[in-house]
């Protein structure tokens, strides 16, 4: 036990050497990065490729608002408000006063209008930002210096959420007009980098990006708010649990990405400066991403909805909920991610009987596969001569993806479907097996999107997003491609709720109705809701987000970490 | 032994000659028979072991504990305590994994799979070799040349690399697969060794007589030849063996080779995965790794053995 720990120490102290941030340690926070930056001299975000959670988007470049899950509110960053037309077809966003790029320049209407246009005008370019602003905005135009005019093709009332207000994990980045002009934004590498947030980039390889506070920064200089805490800011590619868990007990680590229960109790044993959002058990805070089975619809035999139907009978979600998270999470019970905000929507879908039970009823599943003609011989369904089998494509970045899909293959095993995981490196599953459905069923949390209103998860799978196999989907929408008769009429009865205010009283029933074709023909299966442990090290650093102190969710490869980097404070 | 030397010394003449007569004796015994020696006793003993594990678990105890979420999670040994308190019972007797699968279940079937690579590479392996080296060393010509460039080249590849690209690749591949995949780079040794020793052979008087007498070339090398290597042939043999394990385990401790059947390198690799060692789940990466450590005692240990067997000068005297 000692021994592996003072090897990972020694490993972690010659590597924080060798990148020179060991000297001052204590000015320097640590954050976990779960994947390799493969194209470490890219920074253009409209591309695919880690271009963001290594620090651009958490200490360089700064959203306009903040969602707070805390509180419902959009807390103001580099936009100060905004306002809108009675129809949700025109907003008005103002720009704060004084605000700067690192190199400079003046931070205004322009880059807004101008980082905008580049979404609109080139189609090649795919992040999930830039798409869904070019299938929502008609025209963007600068009004003065500060204040800038979207024009809708649709009323949309939650179009500065959903574009602007980090609500789950990124927001539109504004690019400073004076570098990007001219340039092709589909192939532009962006570096070095320049950005509006307090840190710069100092280096970046494939393994770490490192980061240095910016004394200058405006935000400072106007007053507006302190400079932040660390003097440097390291994002660090740590592997797998077991490497992330002795970092962070050896202090090598300030924050760390997700771990099990049983790994954070164990390092809690070490070190007892670890925490995390509960300081007891479960320990992990719940995230906005419910976890789903995703199966592609235009392959057979799963294009057929009683067979979808038939995998979702013969999952135990309870299962799923004790071995995969260890009891930390707890069955999905419709789509939606369980917050009391949403409570509503479920609630709607449950009394109209389409909830998805805790449990499994095999036999129920087991009929569907009959009624659809296959077999049971031996231990598995066969039709015209065929075994029933599917592969599930599953990314291998994460014990809770691959052990929660062994679970479902095992029971999916013994009800007679000859199921197979077929692990996938994390930039394969993003970059190829998810966006251009080269799958048969696989792992994911699509239907992200809704906090505190269905539209935004429900309009993930409508048929207008829905591309052949081998092209892209747009912005990872509806890779199901899920486009039978049932899916239109679902997707008619979601733009009507795309169209009504927030609040709109009729929406409940309405959820209800569109969720009936839902269930009808399953194009992705809900599982569990999704937890997170993220352990923070509060022997340099204290200030994390907390259930006590709950600035905002401990998220920190989001957009919103700007919120945690400003509150950390140096520890005593 | 120390025992009789002090004798000898102390008291030649008295008890020599029955001590002599004895010692020359058990020592012909051991000439006689060089199979029965204790290398390859214990070698052999702790192989049959592991097998005898594969079979008797097979017959007593319940597999379908090797599944997930079969049991309780992180359950240690009977008589062991885990970090969270709970003590090992006699439904899991060796603890189970982070999963809930029974470490026993794994073992019963694990050990003898990887055994099962490792002999299957292996035996197609020497195959290769024999056919390739008898042909290249007793035809000789383009035929040799051939072979030879061949193999030598193949030798300097190194297979691990190889074949990490190729079961990516593959996604899932099953335990044959995976053993023919190594088999592809265990034939370059063998196929070496046995055209050395065949090019020596050749010129040898029973060659002659047989080529004489009209034997064909099928019955020269293999009718003729073949037995005069046996001993060879099974130590070559007994070292691929090792080596098809060593790369299957490497390859299932990268997180590649089968992925629902239960290996004991797949059961390390989700240990380290999993945070086992910092949750101090020793059971879980700790058993595997010794039975592991046991094959290859045991194989090291049959493989003096049999140099013994094929070279007399080892034998002790």
């Amino acid at each position: 036990m000692s021994s592996t720990r003072t090897l990972a120490l020694a490993s972690a102290i010659a590597l924080a050497a060798g990148a020179g941030w060991a000297q001052d340690r204590a000015d320097t926070v640590i954050f976990d990065l779960d994947r390799t930056i493969k194209d470490p001299e890219n920074f253009n975000w409209f591309t695919p490729g880690t271009k963001r959670m290594h620090g651009a988007h958490q200490a360089m470049w700064e959203p306009l608002f903040i969602l707070n899950y805390g509180t419902g509110d959009l807390d103001p960053w580099l936009a100060t408000g905004y306002e809108q037309n009675d129809d949700s077809t025109e907003f008005t966003i103002t720009l704060r006063d004084g605000v700067e790029w690192s190199d400079g320049e003046v931070f205004d209407a322009d880059d807004v209008v101008f980082s905008v246009g580049m979404a609109l005008e080139n189609e090649e370019i795919s992040s999930r930002e830039a798409s869904t602003i070019r299938a929502q905005v008609a025209s963007v135009d600068k009004v003065d210096d500060l204040t800038v005019r979207f024009t809708l093709t649709a009323p949309n009332p939650r179009f500065i959420v959903e574009n602007f207000g980090v609500r789950i994990f990124g927001s539109f980045l504004i690019m400073p007009q004076h570098i990007w002009e001219g340039e092709d934004p589909a192939t532009f590498a962006f570096y070095p980098p320049v950005g509006t947030g307090p840190y710069t980039l100092s280096s970046v390889a494939t393994n770490r990006a490192i980061w240095e506070r910016n004394d200058d920064w405006w935000g400072a200089k106007t007053g507006w708010m302190d400079l932040p805490a660390p003097a440097r800011v390291v994002f660090l590619e740590t592997g797998g649990e077991e490497s992330r868990a002795q970092l962070i007990a050896a202090n090598e680590l300030d924050a760390a990405q997700s771990v099990s229960v049983g790994t954070f109790e164990a390092i809690q044993a070490q070190n007892p400066a670890v925490t995390a959002w509960y300081p007891s058990y479960p320990f992990a805070v719940s995230d906005p991403c419910a976890r789903q089975l995703e199966i592609n619809t235009t392959v057979a035999p799963w294009d057929d909805p009683r067979m979808r139907r038939a995998v979702a009978l013969i999952i135990d979600r309870t299962q799923i909920a004790n071995v995969a998270a260890e009891g930390a999470t707890v069955p999905s019970r419709t789509m939606f991610a369980q917050f009391g905000s949403m409570e509503p929507f479920i609630a709607a879908v449950e009394e109209a009987g389409l909830g998805l039970p805790a449990r499994a009823d095999v036999e129920a599943g087991q009929a569907l596969l009959e009624e659809a003609g296959w077999t049971r011989s031996g231990d598995y369904y066969e039709k015209d001569g065929e075994t029933l089998s599917v592969d599930i494509h599953v990314n291998s970045a994460s014990t809770e993806y691959t052990r929660t899909i062994d679970v479902v293959v095992e029971q999916l095993q013994r009800a007679g479907i000859d199921a197979k995981a077929v692990p996938v490196e994390n930039g394969v599953f993003w970059g190829e097996v998810l966006p251009f459905g080269q799958y048969e069923m696989t792992y994911s949390w699509l239907s992200c999107g809704s906090v505190n209103e269905p539209w935004a998860s429900m309009g993930r799978y409508t048929v207008d997003d829905v591309v052949p196999v081998g092209e892209r989907s747009p912005g990872f929408n509806n890779t199901s491609r899920w486009d039978s008769e049932a899916a239109e009429k679902y997707t008619a009865i979601v733009k009507e709720i795309g169209d009504k205010a927030l609040n709109d009283p009729e929406v409940p029933a309405m959820v209800a109705e569109a969720y009936a074709y839902l269930d009808e023909e399953m194009p992705f299966i809900p599982l569990v809701q999704s937890f997170k442990l993220v352990p923070f090290n509060t022997t340099y650093w204290t200030g994390w987000p907390t259930d006590e102190n709950y600035y905002n969710h401990p998220f920190f490869w989001w957009n919103s970490a700007h919120q945690i980097i400003h509150n950390l404070e140096k520890a005593e | 032994m120390t025992e009789y030397s002090t004798d000898d010394d102390v008291a030649p003449a008295e008890h020599g000659l029955t001590r002599e007569d004895r010692r020359r004796a058990r020592r012909m015994r051991r000439f006689d028979n060089p199979w029965l020696n204790p290398k390859l006793y214990w070698g052999g003993g702790l192989l049959l072991g592991i097998v005898l594990v594969g079979i008797l678990g097979r017959l007593l105890w319940d597999l379908d504990l090797v599944f997930t979420g079969s049991g309780m999670l992180k359950l240690p040994p009977v008589g062991f305590e885990n970090l969270r308190g709970q003590e090992g019972t006699f439904a899991n007797p060796l603890g189970t994994d982070g999963a809930g699968r029974d470490m026993l279940a794994l073992i019963v079937i694990g050990a003898p799979n990887s055994l099962f690579v490792g002999l299957l590479a292996s035996l197609i392996g020497m195959s290769i070799g024999i056919f390739l080296g008898f042909t290249a060393g007793y035809v000789g010509g383009r035929t040799d040349d051939i072979i030879r460039v061949l193999s030598d080249v193949m030798i300097t590849i190194p297979p691990l690399l190889i074949l990490v690209v190729f079961q990516s690749a593959f996604g899932d591949v099953s335990l044959t697969m995976m053993a023919l995949l190594i088999a592809g780079f265990v034939w370059q040794s063998p196929t070496r060794l046995i055209r050395a020793q065949v090019l020596s052979m050749k010129s040898s008087g029973y060659v002659q007589m047989a080529k004489l007498s009209g034997a064909s070339t099928f019955d020269i090398m293999f009718r003729e030849m073949l037995p005069n290597l046996i001993p060879y042939l099974f130590g070559s043999f007994i070292a691929n063996v090792t080596t098809s394990i060593v790369t299957a385990v490497g390859l299932e401790v990268l997180g590649l080779g089968p992925q629902r059947v239960p290996t004991l390198g797949r059961t390390i690799y989700e240990a380290i995965n999993a945070g086992a060692l910092i949750q101090n789940l020793w059971w879980w990466w700790g058993i595997p790794t010794l039975l592991l450590a046991a094959m290859f005692i045991g194989l090291l240990l049959i493989n003096l053995g049999l140099d013994e067997v094929s070279n007399p000068r080892l034998r002790k005297a």
